[in-house]
C-alpha cells in the first residue's frame, strides 16, 4: 500500500504517466485543479493505483519496509503498530505451555562464516556487517538469558576453521574478540567440516549434563571440505552437539541435514528482521530432546541427576592481591573456589583445580524463568462487567484506555487489557510485553 | 483409500490422493470405456503410476472380462519402479479385500516384467557375458529346439542349459505361482528352483494379468513378433513416458550400414558356404528336407519355428508374405551366391563420393540395372536366412549379426515402398576427407511400426510428464485419441520457477541461432549466467545445451574467457560425452559433490543420456539451465528427408515440427529438476527465442502456467534477482497442511464428486434443449478442468 506521499501525487501520475516533470507554470496549475477535482475520489482512487502499482521485479530485493505499514482512517500509524504487536502475542501464545526440560547450563560455539560470498551486499550493509552487528547482540541478549552458560566463537575462513574466541563464561570476552572487525575480513571459502571439527574439539571435555550446541552462521553456498563430512555429522550425533544453521542465501542440503540429524534448527533468513529473528529464536534454551533422553541415562530418569555446583565467596575489592589460577595474574577482585579455596577471577565456569562448577545463585535465579515461563496472558475481548474492572494497569498504574479499538486480531484485545490467568490481574499492553520478554514473572502473582 | 468413480470401486494405495491424480483416473477410465485411445499429459512426480495401475488394476478386477494389461516403459529401472509400486498396490488390495472370495480374486492376480536376458540369465556362464547380443546368442545356442532334442535324445552329447530343461518340466502356465513378481523377485524365485527367469516370463505371458515391458517389445516387429503375439485383442496397452514414441518407432524400422559391417558379412558368407559344403558330404538328406519344406511354404517353416528365436523377421505382420520361396534361392548354395552378391553390390554402392538420396524404389532398379536381382527373392531374404541357419544349426549368431542385418535390409528395402528413403554419405561430417561411407536406411513415418498396435489393441494410452502439444501425437502417428487431456499442478506454495532470460546483464540478445552462436557476446552471457547462477544456487545445477558440438566449441571457449575459473570457485564442474561409462562416473560424483555440500555443475546435452533417463531430484538439481532451443540438427539428411516426408504425407510444417521437437526436449530437461510435489527448483531458459508465445505455448501446461509475463522476458541480473529471492522464500520451513488443496483425501474426492454432479445437473439444465450430443462427445465420469479449478477455489 503507498504511503501518503504517493497519495498527494497520485492524480499527477494518472494524469500524465508519461511526462517528464517540469516547471512549467501551465502544467502545475492543471495539476493542482485537477487535484481539487479529484479530492473526494482520493481514497478509493489511491487504492485501486496501489493494485497496479506493484513494484518491478528487478525492485524486489530492496525492502520496501513503509508498504508494510498501513496508515487507517485518521491517518495515524496506530493500528500498524497494534497489528505489529499482535503478531508477536500470537506467535508468544503458540509457545507450548507445558513444563518442559530445558538445558540451563549451555555451551554454545558461535561458527562464523568468513569467507567471501559474505561480502554480498544483499542484506544491507554487507552479510558481513550484518553479521557482527547481531551477532553482538546475540551474545549479549544470549548471556543475559544463560546467565551458566558458556560461549566460544570460530570463524570459517580460507578453507580453515580459525578459533576465534576460546569458551567463556564472560560475554565482554567474546564480544572484545569479535569487535575487531579487520581482524575478521573475509577471505577464500568456508569449510564446514574443518570449522565444525575445531568447535567438537573444544567442546569434547564437556560433562554430560550440560548442552553442547553449535550455531552456524552461514552466507555461502558451498563448503570445502578436506574429508568426508558426513563422517563429521555422525560425530556430531554421537557427542550430542546440537548443530543450528542460519543461512543467508538458501536451503543446502548438507545443512538441513546437519540440523535433522543432530536436533537444531535450520532457517534462511529472507531479510535482514528475519535474520534476526531467526537467530534470536535460539537464544532460550532449547527443551531437551527425546533422543537424549532415550541415549542419555536410559534406565533412570534423568529427572533424578544431581549436578555438584559451588558458590563461590566474593573478595571484596580491597582483599590484598594474589594470583588467580586461571591467568596466573595479580589481581584483588575475584572469587575463592569452595571446596579447594583457588582464587578464580569470574563466574560462573569450572574450577581449573578441583573442576568444580562455580556459579552464583543469581545466576540459577535468572536462569530459572526458562523453566517455568509466565504463561502468557489471555486478552480481555470486552468489559462485561465494567464496574469491577480495575481502572488501570496492575503493573505501571495507568489508566486503561477507555474506547474500544476496532482492530482485533486473534490474541489483541481491543480494550487494551490483558488479564494473568493466575492472579487474575489485568495489564496494558505494554506491560505484557514487559513481563514476558523481560520480567519473566508476574507482578500480580509472583509466579 | 477406496473410492467410486461412477460405479468403479478404486483401491487406492495412499491415503491422500492428488487431485490431478484423481482427474487423470477419470479421463482413463472414460478412455476405457470407449475402448479407444488417449493421450494424457500429467505432471512429474504426481504419481502418474500409481494412478495408473490403481485405475486398471481396479478396472480388470471389477469386469469379469479381465482385459490384460500391457505396460510399456522405457528403461529398466523404471519397468522395476513400476512393478514395485505394482507390488505394494496389489498387497494393499488384499489387505483390503472384504470377502474371501476377493480376496482369492486378488491373490490370483498375476504380473511379471520382461527384460532382455542379459538382465535376466542365471546361468554363470553365459550371464558372464558382458554383451547383450552375445548373452542372447549363446542361450540360443543352449535352448535351441535342435540342440534341446539332441541334448535330450543323448544326454551329454551337446551343452544344454540346466535351468532351461529344469523350466521345459513345468507344466505349462505353472511355471510361477501367482502374485506380482518384480525383476529381482523372479531372478532370486529362478535361483532357488533352479529355473530360467527368461523363460518362465516368457512362458507365463499368456496367463499373466499384467506384463510389464520395453517399448520395443510391442514396437519393434523383429522382436514383437516373438514376444507380444499372443496377447490379446482386448488388451489395454500404456505407453509411460512416451514423449519419444514416434522415435522410438522410426528407429525399430531403420538400419544403418557401414562398409566394416558389408565385410563381416562377407565373411559371415564365406562360412555359411564352408558349412554349407560340409553339410553336403555329411548329411545331404537334411539340405534336400529344407528344400522341400520350403517349396511347401513358409507358412509350415513358421509352425515348427516354437521358442527358436534366431533371428526374425523384420516386417510388420500385415506386411508378412504367405507364399513360397521364389526357386532362385531355394537351394542353399544359391541362397549364398545371392547374398554375396548383393553385398558386392552394396560395397560398390558405397565407393561413391558423393552423397546419394533414392527413394526404394529406384534403388531396386538400380539393383536389377546392374545384378538382375528381382525384387521377390529380396523379400524372402530375412526368412530365407533363418531358415538357413536352423538347418545348418549354426552356433554363436552374434558373428552373424552383420550378415542378419544385412538381410533385413534387403526384406525391408524390397517390401516398403512409402515412408522409406535410403541415404548414402560418404562423408562423417562435411569437412572430413577420409571416407566413411555409411548407408542409412531410414524410417519417414513413425506411424507405420505403430499401426499394428494400434490396429490390434482396443484401448492404447500414451502418457508422459511431458507431452505436449498433444495434437501432434495422433497426427504424427496417426490415430484418434477419445480423450486427449494434460493436467496443471495443484501445489500449495509455487515449487519451481520458470524464468526465460532473453539478454544479458549488457543487454546483448542471447540466442544459440547458428549465425550468433559463436558470438563472443553471447557466449560470455552464457558464461555469466552460470557464473551468476552457481552463485546463488546451492548444491547442483545441470546446465543442457542444444548439441555436443556446441557444448565442446563453448566450453573451450568459456576455458579461455575464464568462466571456467569463476565457475570453480563455487561449485565443481562435471560434463557429460558420449562415452557412456564416462558419464556415468561423471554422474556419480556429481551426486557425491551434491551431498557433501561443495555443490557442482554438470553440464549435458538435451537428447543425452543424462536429459532422457536420470532424475535430478531434491538437491541434485536445484536449477535446470536450458542454454538455447535444442533444436535438431536440421542439416541432417535424414532429418530433412523426414521433415518433408511429414509435410507431404500429413501436412506438418517443418518449422512446426522442429520447433514441437525442440520444445518437448528441453521440456523433457527442464521436467527432470522437478520430481515430486516436496521438490523445488528452477528452470531457467537462456535463449531470446523462447520468449515468443508459440514457443512458449509448446511447452506443458504445468510448466507454462507458472511463467508469468514479467518472468518471460529477463535480462540475466533481472533474473537474478528473483530467483535469490524464490529460493529465500522457497527454503523456508514448509508447515503448511496441502490437506484439501493439493492432497484430497476421501472426504475431499467425494466433494469433488458431489460438486462436479451438480455443476453437470446445471450444465444440463442449461442446455436442455440442444444438449443432445454432449454426453456422448464426454462420455461420463469425466472431470474438466474447469470444475476442478473451481473445486479447489472452494476448498
Amino acid at each position: 500500500m503507498p504511503p501518503r506521499k504517493d497519495a498527494d501525487y497520485m492524480d499527477i501520475d494518472s494524469e500524465s504517466d508519461a511526462s517528464i516533470p517540469d516547471d512549467d507554470y501551465g502544467v502545475g496549475k492543471s495539476k493542482g485543479k485537477s487535484r481539487a477535482k479529484a479530492g473526494d475520489r482520493r481514497k478509493d482512487k489511491g487504492k485501486a493505483k496501489a493494485k497496479e502499482n506493484q513494484p518491478y521485479t528487478w525492485e524486489a530485493s530492496y525492502a520496501r519496509s513503509w508498504e508494510t505499514v498501513q496508515e487507517d482512517e485518521a491517518g495515524s500509524l496506530q493500528t500498524s503498530v497494534e497489528e505489529l504487536l499482535a503478531r508477536g502475542r500470537r506467535r508468544r501464545l503458540l509457545a507450548p505451555a507445558a513444563a518442559v526440560r530445558r538445558t540451563i547450563i549451555r555451551h554454545l560455539i558461535l561458527l562464523l562464516d568468513l569467507s567471501m560470498s559474505m561480502l554480498d551486499r544483499d542484506m544491507r550493509p554487507t552479510r558481513f556487517d550484518l553479521m557482527l552487528q547481531y551477532a553482538r547482540e546475540f551474545i549479549v541478549e544470549w548471556f543475559d538469558q544463560n546467565p551458566l552458560g558458556q560461549m566460544g566463537v570460530v570463524g570459517m575462513r580460507a578453507g580453515l576453521g580459525e578459533r576465534i574466541c576460546e569458551m567463556s563464561g564472560n560475554p565482554q570476552d567474546v564480544l572484545k574478540a569479535i569487535s575487531e572487525r579487520h581482524k575478521l575480513e573475509p577471505a577464500g571459502e568456508p569449510s564446514l567440516q574443518n570449522s565444525i571439527e575445531m568447535a567438537r574439539s573444544s567442546m569434547s571435555h564437556l560433562p554430560t549434563h550440560s548442552s553442547r550446541e553449535i550455531l552456524i552462521i552461514f552466507g555461502s553456498l558451498t563448503t570445502c571440505d578436506p574429508g568426508n563430512i558426513h563422517d563429521t555429522l555422525d560425530s556430531c550425533v554421537k557427542n550430542r552437539i546440537r548443530v543450528s544453521v542460519v543461512a543467508l542465501a538458501a536451503e543446502m542440503k548438507i545443512c538441513r541435514e546437519l540440523c535433522d540429524k543432530t536436533g537444531g534448527q535450520f532457517g534462511v533468513a529472507l531479510n535482514e528482521g528475519h535474520f534476526k529473528d531467526l537467530l534470536f529464536e535460539l537464544v532460550p534454551p532449547p527443551t531437551q530432546r527425546a533422543l537424549t533422553r532415550a541415549a542419555g541415562a536410559g534406565i533412570s530418569n534423568p529427572a533424578a541427576d544431581l549436578m555438584m555446583m559451588g558458590f563461590p565467596t566474593r573478595l571484596p575489592d580491597a582483599s590484598p592481591p594474589s594470583l588467580c589460577v586461571c591467568h596466573s595474574e595479580m589481581k584483588s577482585e575475584g572469587f575463592l573456589c569452595p571446596r579447594c579455596q583457588a582464587k578464580i577471577c569470574e563466574a560462573p565456569t569450572d574450577c581449573d583445580i578441583c573442576g568444580l562448577l562455580i556459579v552464583s545463585s543469581p545466576h540459577l535465579a535468572r536462569s530459572y524463568h526458562h523453566l517455568f515461563p509466565v504463561k502468557p496472558y489471555e486478552a480481555v475481548m470486552t468489559l462485561e462487567n465494567g464496574e469491577t474492572a480495575a481502572p488501570e494497569c496492575h503493573a505501571c498504574s495507568r489508566p486503561f484506555p477507555t474506547s474500544t479499538s476496532t482492530t482485533a486480531g486473534e490474541g489483541l484485545s481491543p480494550v487494551g487489557r490483558y488479564r494473568c490467568l493466575e492472579c487474575r490481574n489485568e495489564f496494558c499492553s505494554d506491560c505484557d510485553v514487559f513481563i514476558h520478554d523481560v520480567v519473566h514473572c508476574c507482578p500480580g502473582c509472583g509466579k | 483409500m477406496k473410492f467410486y468413480i461412477d460405479n468403479l470401486p478404486i483401491v487406492f494405495p495412499y491415503d491422500r490422493i492428488y487431485p490431478e491424480q484423481y482427474a487423470y483416473m477419470c479421463d482413463l477410465k472414460r478412455t476405457l470405456d470407449a475402448t479407444g485411445h488417449c493421450v494424457l499429459e500429467m505432471p512429474s512426480g504426481t504419481g502418474k503410476t500409481v494412478s495408473l495401475l490403481s485405475l486398471i488394476v481396479s478396472y480388470q478386477q471389477f469386469y469379469p472380462t479381465r482385459r490384460k494389461l500391457v505396460y510399456c516403459s522405457r528403461t529398466v529401472p523404471e519397468i522395476e519402479k513400476a512393478l514395485a509400486e505394482l507390488k505394494r498396490l496389489m498387497t494393499y488390495r488384499l489387505a483390503n479385500a472384504e470377502t474371501e472370495e476377493q480376496k482369492e480374486k486378488e491373490r490370483s492376480y498375476t504380473g511379471l516384467g520382461l527384460t532382455s536376458r542379459k538382465n535376466l540369465c542365471i546361468n554363470p556362464d553365459v550371464a558372464k557375458e558382458k554383451k547383450g547380443n552375445v548373452v542372447d546368442a549363446r542361450c540360443r545356442d543352449l535352448t535351441n529346439s535342435a540342440a534341446c532334442e539332441k541334448g535330450r535324445a543323448d544326454p551329454g552329447s551337446v551343452p544344454l542349459c540346466e535351468w532351461h530343461e529344469n523350466l521345459g518340466k513345468l507344466e505349462q502356465g505353472n511355471q510361477i505361482a501367482s502374485g506380482i513378481w518384480t525383476l529381482a523377485d523372479i531372478i532370486e524365485h529362478g535361483r532357488e528352483k533352479g529355473i530360467c527367469p527368461y523363460f518362465a516370463v516368457r512362458r507365463m505371458m499368456p496367463f499373466v494379468d499384467v506384463i510389464i515391458y520395453s517399448f520395443h517389445y510391442l514396437l519393434d516387429p523383429k522382436v514383437a513378433d516373438q514376444v507380444s503375439k499372443e496377447l490379446s485383442k482386448d488388451a489395454i496397452v500404456v505407453f509411460d513416458e512416451a514423449h519419444n514414441i514416434d522415435n522410438v518407432c522410426i528407429e525399430s524400422l531403420s538400419i544403418d550400414l557401414t562398409r566394416p559391417m558389408l565385410d563381416s558379412a562377407t565373411r559371415s558368407i564365406g562360412k555359411i558356404g564352408e558349412r554349407i559344403e560340409e553339410i553336403k558330404t555329411t548329411d545331404a538328406a537334411k539340405l534336400q528336407d529344407e528344400y522341400a519344406k520350403l517349396v511347401e511354404g513358409l507358412q509350415e517353416a513358421a509352425e515348427q519355428r516354437d521358442t527358436d528365436d534366431f533371428m526374425t523377421n523384420p516386417l510388420l505382420p500385415d506386411d508378412l508374405l504367405n507364399e513360397a520361396v521364389p526357386g532362385n534361392i531355394r537351394k542353399a548354395e544359391h541362397f549364398v551366391a545371392f547374398l554375396k552378391w548383393f553385398v558386392e553390390y552394396l560395397k560398390t554402392r558405397m565407393r561413391v563420393l558423393h552423397v546419394v538420396a533414392e527413394t526404394p524404389l529406384s534403388f531396386l532398379q538400380h539393383l536389377k540395372d546392374i545384378t538382375y536381382i528381382e525384387r521377390r527373392p529380396l523379400r524372402f531374404c530375412a526368412e530365407r536366412l533363418q531358415s538357413l541357419v536352423r538347418t545348418l544349426e549354426l552356433s554363436r549368431l552374434d558373428e552373424h549379426a552383420a550378415l542378419q542385418k544385412v538381410a533385413t535390409f534387403a526384406t525391408l528395402v524390397s517390401t516398403y515402398e512409402r515412408g522409406f528413403l535410403l541415404i548414402l554419405e560418404p562423408f562423417e561430417t562435411d569437412n572430413a576427407t577420409v571416407p566413411n561411407p555409411m548407408f542409412h536406411f531410414t524410417c519417414l513415418d513413425p506411424s507405420l511400426a505403430i499401426k499394428p498396435v494400434f490396429e490390434r489393441f482396443s484401448s492404447v494410452v500414451i502418457t508422459s510428464g511431458t507431452i505436449s502439444p498433444l495434437d501432434m501425437y495422433p497426427k504424427m502417428l496417426q490415430f484418434t485419441p477419445v480423450v486427449q487431456e494434460t493436467y496443471p499442478m495443484t501445489l500449495t506454495r509455487n515449487s519451481f520457477l520458470p524464468l526465460v532470460i532473453t539478454r544479458g546483464s549488457d543487454q546483448v540478445a542471447i540466442s544459440s541461432r547458428f549465425e550468433v552462436r559463436n558470438d563472443p557476446a553471447v557466449v560470455r552471457n552464457f558464461g555469466s549466467i552460470l557464473v551468476e547462477y552457481s552463485k546463488i544456487v546451492p548444491d547442483g545445477i545441470v546446465a543442457f545445451f542444444p548439441s555436443y558440438l556446441y557444448m565442446e566449441s563453448i566450453v573451450a571457449a568459456w576455458n579461455d574467457m575464464g568462466i571456467l575459473n569463476e565457475v570453480w570457485k563455487n561449485k565443481l564442474i562435471f560434463v557429460e560425452t558420449p562415452d557412456a561409462n564416462e558419464t556415468s562416473i561423471a554422474l556419480e560424483n556429481y551426486r557425491k559433490a551434491c551431498d557433501n555440500g561443495r555443490g557442482a555443475v554438470l553440464l549435458s546435452v538435451a537428447r543425452g543420456k543424462v536429459s532422457e533417463g536420470i532424475d535430478f531430484d531434491h538437491n541434485y538439481g536445484r536449477a535446470v539451465i536450458m542454454f538455447g532451443v535444442p533444436y535438431q540438427y536440421t542439416e541432417s539428411r535424414i532429418l530433412k528427408a523426414r521433415l518433408e516426408y511429414l509435410r507431404d504425407a500429413y501436412r506438418i510444417r517443418e518449422s512446426e515440427f522442429l520447433g514441437f521437437d525442440a520444445m518437448r526436449n528441453a521440456a523433457q530437461c527442464v521436467g527432470r529438476v522437478l520430481r515430486g510435489k516436496t521438490d523445488w527448483g528452477l528452470m531457467v531458459f537462456a535463449d531470446k527465442r523462447f520468449a515468443r508465445a508459440d514457443k512458449r505455448a509448446k511447452l506443458p501446461r504445468w510448466i507454462n502456467q507458472y511463467i508469468t509475463e514479467t518472468a518471460s522476458s529477463l535480462s540475466t541480473d533481472m533474473a537474478i534477482t528473483l530467483s535469490k529471492l524464490f529460493m529465500r522464500t522457497i527454503s523456508q520451513n514448509p508447515n503448511e497442511n496441502q490437506t484439501g488443496v493439493s492432497l484430497w483425501t476421501l472426504e475431499d474426492v467425494e466433494k469433488a464428486q458431489a460438486k462436479q454432479r451438480a455443476l453437470a445437473l446445471e450444465a444440463e439444465q442449461g442446455h436442455e434443449d440442444e444438449a443432445m450430443d454432449e454426453d456422448d462427445e464426454y462420455g461420463d465420469g469425466g472431470i474438466s478442468d474447469n470444475a476442478i479449478m473451481e473445486v479447489d477455489l472452494d476448498i
